[in-house]
């Protein structure tokens, strides 16, 4: 199926059209038409007339085209061979035929509807052309100039408005709009012709009853055609004869006007009917039967515009797709003139651009992948190929560039994406990490050396983000572990491998427990202790961490239960994934855990980290909305690290802030330090947060945090994480703000 | 090369500083001492090019026609260069030859097209060809090829390429002994044995299309309603038209919505003030169009793909010598030491067998259909 038919009719109309002669139109319509369907010759019949002869050189085959014009078969032109001819009528006005001969190829149905549709093209002209002739022929006085004059302006007129009509259909058809609003510039470009008048398109639906259905209607209203429950009888009848039919409203009154139909074609198929209501059909019948004919066009372009993709290079950034870059890619290698050449491969992988895509939608997206694709081969030589793997991943493929030379184009990567990007009006900020693998062996394998580049990758996905990093032997190790890793810590959920660790929320006042938060602890019968830092980012990627999170939430919130029981107050913090929150059915899951443990929503407040909520922040707000309806509370964990931290504590329904162990970190702090920390305490208190101060380690710091006015503090200097067992204890002590009551 | 009833292809090329001797070294190495019927010169603009002519005129004797123009590069089966000359001579009983010059100031691109096919007019033979070599900076080419296919038909194939002259207003067409400019020369080539045509690009569209919303003659005013200087620094990322039209960094391309493909024309400069951008060729108004990108191994790959169709369509007879039209956009894409490697690559396409040509500003082969006009494309010209 080939979309370059509807793209060549609107400019085949506008050339046809600009032709103010009959002869020259005649001429233009047949080399164009002959010149856009790759024929060798053309021309058009009327009668025994041949006119604009075209590709036949000094000898026109005056009979065989005569013969042609009626039915379509072959042309014998001497020289070139046997054609194969068709005919397209030039409309009920005008008894010729367009005739188009090509070689060696048959006209395939969709080629024969584009030249049906040429053809009324040049019928329209040439009727244009000759009521101008006639008004010349006949004009005595000035009374007739001055009709002719008006006359031809209005000629004029209607073909510019034609033109610009299709031109705007066009323009939607190749933006690839939404077949709905392409199916309304037609009806509302019609009804502009046609000054107004009531338009409907009516199609028919898939399946036996082939119910019609009205896809889109325009014009006047009240129009009974554009009713739904119509029996819509003038466009059954124009698919069932593949006819124009033209029937008065009301036989009985004339003066009530015309109701013309038209059918429409898709792929060949009578597909449906352009229905207009005129107070006179006969003059508007060719017009809008050529209108129609673009409409049907349109109809097939916009349905099959995905089979024409091209199919080796991305669509989206035009670059060669991950098959042709392997395939580039082998033949660099084998092609080679010294084995020890050394040939890289970069492996490009942007950060933050799901955001975008989710956020902004897709259409931004490609446009950011376009424009990313742009900025990659800026940074390289022409020779050297670049590639979109997919999704958001790029690759590079340099020729004889040692390793040092390939890490610098990454860094140049990463410097050009780091860059904003103008997107929809807005300023779009990402990131990318970048693998870099290299050969100089005689034997090289493409795949293998794509697949080291994306280790690499991976490696500077963790280390960054916006870092390169070069394949070395080692990450193939580490990727094996890193898999042997998933799999244990798949096993360990199965296998209750998991503890939970409680680390006190103390106020800071008066030094009692407040509260506690959950911390989860893996103890591995092969590993040993395993850090979160190693497995939480695995059980993300994995989706493990939404089974996990649940078993956090189900134990801790069961434990916190029981210890209400002797300390009524105590509430619970969890640290939440996240993968968790935009899980649809994780508001439900809070719900069940609670309802289970028997601990109310009040007493349990969920920690989110700001990067959770950059990442996705749509699904975020939504299912925090939610959450917040519960009565859960919500924390922000480390604030104050991320970048547009106000921005969400005005939108988000935040009840704590978690200051960062950063602002905290150091022995002693200094006046700048103070000086943050206690913004952070009083915007808390501005908009009615509680504040938590974390990672408090010595007396200086809580001295320091209490004298700020900062009501809760976790650290080890208060309290370190225990084990439930022991927690009972510290409870009944009361308060631990005393240094010697924390550090036995 | 030598083949039956003494029919031979010979091709030369010089870098001699001088243009006389250059002259003279390519065409001696071209005729290799054999009586050429028709020679084929394609030139530096840097030469004196009268002497560089009336050289090859002493050289080849005074029964052959001497035909070409000022070449973007010049390329050969014996190198490629920017500043030399490359010459190709044809001779023997098998061949004939008749040629003619029009001008597109006379009466028209389409006339000057139909004028020069009249050299046919006297040919016999079973295998035709014309060849145009046609002034590359009259705005018009497609005319001049549409003037040609009115005169002859689908029966006898065009070829060809258009001269260049960097950034020069003219550029140099050369026959019957002078050198002119805004000329169309037409060489009828009858051989007795198969001449047949290759045509590749190794180009590639980059979405999103374009409409041509607005466009006067080679000027295109407005993409998507819009300024098209505008679009066009958008989509590639440029603040001023200087650095979108630096060649030397990226040709900009167009590709119009065919059949079997796109239409490739190239934008060559803007209007600041207007916002409008022009190329070599008429933009239509209503035409779809891709920004076109390529790429250094996909130009390649074009480049063994145009001499396989040729060869292949000799019909298992050995190709004698090929004519070699190759895109000027295609060298700048390539580099000097890419265009090299699309040398090694026609070589190892056409093993043995000489032939040359020049780096053109469009390029002519009508295979197929009755569109002829071409550009970024390497055209080759297989004799049998």
């Amino acid at each position: 199926m080939f979309a370059w038919s509807t793209h060549q009719l609107t400019e085949y109309f506008t050339a046809v059209n600009a032709s103010v002669d009959e002869v020259v139109a005649i001429a233009v319509a047949v080399e164009r038409a002959t010149e856009m369907l790759e024929a060798e010759a053309g021309a058009v019949v009327f009668g025994d007339v041949v006119q604009g002869a075209w590709g036949f050189g000094a000898d026109v085959p005056v009979k065989g085209l005569l013969a042609v014009a009626q039915v379509p078969g072959t042309l014998t032109v001497p020289g070139v061979g046997d054609l194969y001819a068709v005919p397209s009528g030039l409309g009920a006005a005008l008894e010729g035929a367009l005739v188009v001969a090509r070689l060696e190829m048959p006209f395939e149905p969709e080629e024969r509807q584009m030249l049906q549709g040429m053809a009324q093209v040049l019928g329209v002209a040439l009727r244009s052309i000759r009521v101008l002739r006639d008004e010349r022929t006949l004009r005595a006085d000035r009374e007739r100039e001055a009709t002719e004059r008006l006359i031809l302006l209005e000629q004029a007129q209607n073909r510019q408005r034609l033109v610009e009509t299709l031109l705007t259909i066009q323009r939607a058809i190749s933006n690839r709009k939404p077949l709905p609003e392409i199916l309304d510039a037609v009806t509302s470009g019609t009804a502009a012709l046609l000054e107004g008048a009531p338009v409907a398109l009516i199609l028919a639906e898939g399946g036996n009853g082939r119910r019609l259905s009205v896809a889109s209607t325009s014009g006047a209203d009240g129009y009974s055609l554009a009713d739904p429950d119509s029996s819509h009888t003038e466009a059954r009848e124009a698919m069932a004869t593949a006819k124009v039919i033209i029937r008065p409203v009301n036989p009985h009154d004339p003066s009530r006007g015309m109701v013309i139909a038209i059918p429409v074609r898709v792929t060949g198929e009578l597909a449906g009917s352009l229905v207009a209501q005129l107070p006179d059909a006969a003059d508007q019948r060719e017009q809008l039967a050529a209108f129609a004919q673009q409409v049907s066009l349109a109809l097939t372009d916009a349905r099959t515009v995905e089979a024409v993709r091209e199919t080796h290079h991305d669509p989206v950034t035009g670059l060669p797709n991950r098959s042709l870059f392997l395939k580039i890619f082998n033949r660099v290698l084998a092609s080679r003139q010294a084995a020890t050449e050394p040939t890289s491969v970069l492996f490009i992988d942007l950060d933050r651009f799901k955001a975008v895509n989710d956020s902004l939608g897709h259409e931004a997206g490609d446009q950011l992948l376009g424009a990313v694709a742009g900025r990659i081969r800026a940074c390289v030589r022409a020779s050297d190929t670049t590639a979109r793997l997919g999704g958001d991943e790029f690759a590079v493929l340099l020729h004889n560039s040692p390793v040092e030379a390939a890490a610098s184009v990454g860094e140049r990567v990463i410097a050009a994406i780091r860059e904003p990007f103008r997107v929809q009006e807005r300023d779009i900020f990402i990131g990318a990490s970048v693998g870099v693998a290299i050969t100089r062996a005689a034997t090289a394998n493409s795949d293998t050396l794509l697949s080291n580049a994306d280790l690499a990758m991976y490696r500077a996905k963790k280390e960054g983000p916006g870092k390169v990093v070069v394949y070395e032997p080692h990450m193939h190790t580490e990727a094996l572990n890193y898999l042997s890793l998933r799999t244990d810590l798949q096993r360990a959920l199965q296998e209750g491998e998991f503890r939970l660790q409680y680390q006190p929320l103390v106020r800071l006042d008066t030094g009692e427990i407040a509260g506690v938060e959950a911390l989860v602890r893996w103890h591995s019968p092969a590993r040993g202790l395993v850090s979160p830092v190693d497995f939480i980012p695995i059980a993300e990627e994995s989706g493990l961490i939404i089974e996990l999170g649940q078993w956090v939430l189900e134990t801790s919130a069961a434990q916190v239960a029981a210890w209400r029981r002797v300390s009524p107050d105590l509430t619970l913090n969890v640290n939440v994934s996240g993968i968790q929150l935009v899980h649809p059915r994780f508001a439900a899951n809070v719900t069940r855990a609670l309802a289970v443990a028997g601990l109310p929503s009040s007493a349990v407040t969920l920690e989110l980290t700001e990067s959770v909520l950059m990442s996705d922040p749509g699904a975020a707000v939504a299912s925090l909305a939610s959450l917040r309806e519960l009565g859960v509370h919500l924390s922000i964990d480390d604030f104050g690290t991320g970048y547009s931290s106000l921005a969400y504590l005005r939108e988000l329904p935040v009840d704590e802030l978690k200051i960062d162990r950063a602002f905290i970190a150091r022995a002693e702090l200094t006046g700048e330090d103070l000086a943050l920390v206690r913004t952070i305490v009083e915007l808390g208190h501005i908009l009615g947060l509680r504040v938590v101060a974390e990672g408090i380690e010595n007396a200086a710091q809580l001295e320091a945090l209490r004298r700020l006015g900062c009501s809760y503090g976790q650290g080890f200097h208060l309290c370190r994480p225990m084990n439930s067992a022991d927690l009972p204890q510290a409870l009944l002590r009361g308060s631990l703000t005393a240094p010697n009551s924390i550090h036995p | 090369m030598q083949g039956p009833q003494g029919r031979w292809f010979g091709a030369g090329h010089s870098t001699a500083p001088d243009a006389a001797k250059a002259g003279a070294e390519a065409a001696t190495a071209a005729c290799s001492g054999r009586t050429p019927k028709a020679v084929f010169v394609f030139a530096s603009p840097a030469y004196d090019l009268p002497a560089l002519i009336e050289a090859v005129r002493a050289e080849v004797g005074l029964g052959a026609a001497v035909v070409g123009g000022s070449s973007l590069g010049e390329l050969s089966s014996e190198g490629v260069t920017k500043g030399g000359v490359a010459i190709t001579a044809l001779g023997g009983d098998g061949f004939e030859i008749s040629t003619r010059v029009a001008y597109v100031g006379g009466n028209g691109h389409r006339e000057a097209g139909a004028e020069v096919a009249r050299a046919m007019a006297g040919i016999d033979k079973p295998h035709t060809a014309l060849m145009l070599i046609c002034e590359g900076m009259s705005g018009n080419p497609h005319e001049i090829v549409r003037g040609a296919y009115s005169v002859l038909g689908a029966a006898v194939p065009l070829v060809g390429g258009l001269t260049g002259n960097g950034t020069g207003p003219r550029s140099y067409q050369f026959s019957e002994d002078r050198v002119v400019s805004g000329a169309v020369v037409g060489v009828a080539i009858g051989s007795d044995a198969a001449i047949s045509v290759g045509i590749s690009h190794g180009w590639h569209r980059t979405e999103p299309a374009m409409v041509i919303t607005r466009s006067q003659g080679n000027r295109i005013l407005e993409l998507d309603g819009e300024p098209a200087l505008d679009v066009l620094l958008r989509r590639r990322g440029a603040t001023t038209s200087d650095e979108l039209f630096s060649h030397d960094v990226r040709l900009q391309a167009l590709g119009l919505s065919r059949r079997s493909g796109a239409d490739i024309r190239i934008l060559t400069s803007a209007d600041d003030v207007q916002r409008s951008v022009s190329g070599l060729a008429a933009m239509p108004q209503g035409a779809i169009c891709w920004l076109m990108d390529g790429q250094y191994q996909d130009i390649l790959g074009g480049a063994a793909d145009s001499c396989a169709q040729a060869i292949a369509g000799l019909g298992g007879a050995q190709p004698l010598g090929v004519f070699t039209f190759d895109g000027g956009g295609r060298h700048g894409i390539l580099g000097d030491a890419g265009v090299h490697e699309e040398l090694a690559t026609i070589k190892t396409a056409l093993p043995g067998v000489p032939f040359g040509g020049f780096y053109s500003l469009g390029e002519i082969a009508r295979v197929r259909g009755s569109l002829g006009t071409h550009a970024l494309t390497l055209v080759t010209v297989a004799l049998a």
